[in-house]
């Protein structure tokens, strides 16, 4: 028997966990800004919100509804703390899905209402609305969930069981619900009593399985997550080092260590976490992530240096931890002519030293449009990756695998030309006189030539509505500013260079 | 008798490779950094010279940002540059410059002391061909290092703004703009855009040219 707990809308659940969302109409956007809507509520269904609308659309339709933002990271931390929670009812878990898992639960002690209680037991801690129901298989299992909390489907009842459910919990696309629909056939009985032939020459090789699973049979195979590999080196109550040397003298030390361990299992870190323990009970942890995956001491080193550089301590450091996260599979993807590639890990060395230094930003810049010269671009951290994956196939088992940058001449970059460059000023504002409707001076000093005005109006439809009038004065003594006029008021905003 | 032989030799190779060389200096080393405009690589003897640092000089509204990004762009069409900034820099005007904004490493940079750490810790990185940063006030020494990194990595340091007499002993190329002419493109009012500016460059110091070339360089 497998057991299978599912969590219901997960994401939107995960989302409204520490939050009094009681009475609130609630809408998950994957972000907050122009975002996309990826799950609501039953109350915002209701009024018309529904996923892939624009969170603008969805609040138009349920309005004054809450919008909460996907945390990604968060929901995975979560998923996985409830997957290591249900090795206490078996150690064979088959990981499907964020929200969604099976638990192979034959050779356990106990009837399949035991093992049903014992889940909701060991996952209390999560605060979720959480489901368990047994079956003889993954389909079976899970639909059962759908039927009730605490279902349990015995072998022989499946078929009977499965009958009266809709045709959307075989997850199809709804173009084919819709073709069954037109054909009559709303429930899983009903496409059971199909004949299995002719229903799949029509609906070809796919329909085999939902035929199957409408009469109860599901093939899918369970598949156990892999246990994870914990690599770690700890140094503790080997004396207080005082000195920068000696720190770095003890993590040299952890950094072959774990690197040793790493090379011997196969694998790679693409983040380091230490742990300082001081004197004076002081706990410091400071993740350390790595551009590419390595299993080299020396690059270890060097970014835990780098990570160092800007930490002060306030006591001697009494023990030290070094913990290997997010372990991949050795090797690197190179392309062939990497004569010109740079290195990704002297890349991300330079970035963490710079992060060092303290009040310092190091970003890469995207251009959207935007009415707003300022809302023209956006500003993210630079990445020493493309950010197109590799296709899945080049490197089977490994999906997480990045191309590097290259830094190859680029084929399709238009042939760059001189180009005026704005440079932005801090906005201050400035006293203009006009003469007609055109600026004649700025600051006393008289304007020469002008072009504008130029109206943005935009947020009109927020609270950050913004409407101004922009020009390019040239003043006399040669310098070209931008400046605009904003209610009764002149600012400058940045001057040509 | 021989000696006299000896230097009229000389003396005629000399005056052949004079002209050959239009007078430059000649010696060897690494391709130069495009500067972008072909107009300014031309009196700047191919352009600036790579593993050193180079000076735009001028105040805000010279025309040495968009020589810089000329220069940007030249250097992400193959491989990284990095530009330190104290947040005025415009992302759009620098794509439409042709700067490949995927290349290029933006650092804000606040104060003089960190602008010039930054180009210590990027230099040092080797991973960047290009670093341009304000020419910020700081002690000769500082440029003196950032000018024998930047020789060992084979990058070039280039400074944009007034430059202080330190900067201007350690740099190798000393370009000074301003912009002499402004273009705006036909009508009045609403109809009249910006069209661009005519800067002109002067080198006054350079290792491979003699000093005093001017370039007059078309932005639009």
């Amino acid at each position: 028997m497998l057991l299978c707990v599912h969590v219901p809308a997960f994401r939107l659940a995960v989302a409204r966990r520490g939050i009094d969302s009681s009475g609130d109409v609630i809408i998950l956007a994957d972000k907050a800004d122009r975002g996309r809507v990826l799950e609501v509520d039953d109350r915002a269904h209701t009024l018309g919100a529904r996923r892939g609308q624009t969170v603008l659309q969805a609040c138009a339709a349920a309005g004054g509804a809450r919008v909460l933002v996907h945390d990604a990271p968060y929901a995975h931390t979560v998923w996985e703390d409830m997957l290591d929670d249900l090795d206490a009812l078996s150690p064979l878990v088959d990981d499907t899905a964020e929200g969604t898992a099976y638990v192979e639960m034959r050779g356990c002690d106990g009837t399949a209402a035991d093992w049903i209680a014992r889940a909701h037991a060991v996952l209390t801690r999560f605060d979720l609305p959480v489901r368990a129901a047994a079956g003889p298989n993954k389909f079976a299992a899970r639909a059962a969930t759908y039927v009730r909390d605490g279902c349990i489907c015995a072998p022989e009842e499946a078929a009977q069981l499965l009958a009266p459910l809709q045709l959307e919990v075989l997850d199809v696309e709804p173009a084919i619900v819709e073709r069954l629909h037109l054909l009559g056939i709303a429930t899983l009985g009903e496409l059971a009593r199909l004949p299995h032939g002719p229903f799949v020459r029509r609906f070809g090789a796919r329909a085999m399985r939902w035929h199957d699973c409408a009469r109860g049979i599901d093939p899918a195979p369970f598949r156990p997550r892999p246990y994870a590999l914990q690599i770690e080196a700890a140094a503790f109550g080997e004396g207080s080092a005082a000195q920068e040397e000696q720190v770095y003298f003890a993590l040299r030390v952890l950094a072959e260590r774990i690197c040793s361990d790493l090379s011997r299992a196969g694998k790679a870190a693409a983040l380091l976490r230490t742990t300082f323990e001081c004197e004076n009970g002081d706990l410091r942890e400071l993740d350390a992530g790595f551009a590419q995956a390595t299993a080299d001491p020396r690059v270890v080193l060097d970014i835990l240096r780098a990570k160092l550089e800007g930490l002060i301590f306030d006591a001697p450091v009494t023990g030290l931890r070094l913990q290997a996260l997010r372990l991949e599979e050795c090797g690197t993807f190179t392309t062939l002519f990497s004569g010109t590639q740079p290195d990704p890990q002297t890349l991300a060395i330079a970035l963490e030293r710079l992060q060092a230094v303290g009040d310092i930003q190091t970003h890469q810049a995207h251009v959207r449009p935007a009415h707003l010269l300022e809302s023209r671009f956006t500003l993210s951290h630079f990445v020493c990756h493309g950010e197109r994956a590799c296709p899945e196939q080049r490197f089977p088992g490994n999906a997480s695998r990045r191309e590097p940058l290259s830094s190859a001449p680029l084929a399709h970059v238009i042939e760059g030309r001189a180009s005026t460059q704005l440079r932005m000023l801090p906005v201050r504002e400035v006293a203009v006189r006009l003469r007609g409707n055109a600026p004649a001076s700025v600051d006393a000093r008289p304007v020469v030539n002008c072009a504008g005005p130029w109206r943005v109006d935009d947020g009109w439809f927020d609270s950050g509505h913004i409407a101004r009038d922009e020009y390019d004065v040239l003043l006399e003594g040669g310098m070209l500013w931008r400046v605009y006029k904003q209610g009764e008021k002149w600012f400058l905003r940045g001057a040509y260079d | 008798m021989v000696s006299a032989a000896v230097a009229d030799t000389f003396a005629s190779l000399k005056a052949g490779l004079d002209a050959r060389a239009a007078g430059r200096i000649v010696e060897p080393g690494g391709k130069p950094v495009s500067s972008g405009f072909a107009e300014l690589d031309r009196v700047l003897a191919g352009g600036f010279i790579r593993g050193s640092i180079a000076t735009l000089e001028g105040g805000t509204g010279s025309g040495g940002t968009a020589i810089v990004a000329a220069a940007l762009a030249s250097a992400t069409r193959c491989g990284l540059a990095a530009a330190i900034h104290d947040g005025t820099l415009y992302p759009p005007d620098l794509e439409r410059a042709g700067v490949v904004l995927e290349r290029l490493l933006l650092v804000c940079a606040h104060s003089p002391l960190a602008s010039a750490r930054c180009a210590d810790i990027l230099l040092r990185s080797r991973a960047f061909s290009l670093v341009t940063l304000p020419a910020v006030n700081v002690r000769g020494t500082v440029w003196s290092r950032l000018g024998a990194l930047a020789k060992k990595s084979d990058a070039l340091l280039l400074a944009l703004g007034q430059a202080s007499t330190e900067l201007g002993y350690f740099a190798s190329t000393r370009v000074r703009c301003a912009i002499d002419r402004i273009f705006w493109t036909e009508g009045s009012g609403v109809l009249r855009e910006l069209a661009g500016y005519e800067v002109c460059t002067q080198v006054f110091k350079h290792r491979r040219s003699a000093p005093g070339a001017v370039a007059r360089l078309r932005i639009a």
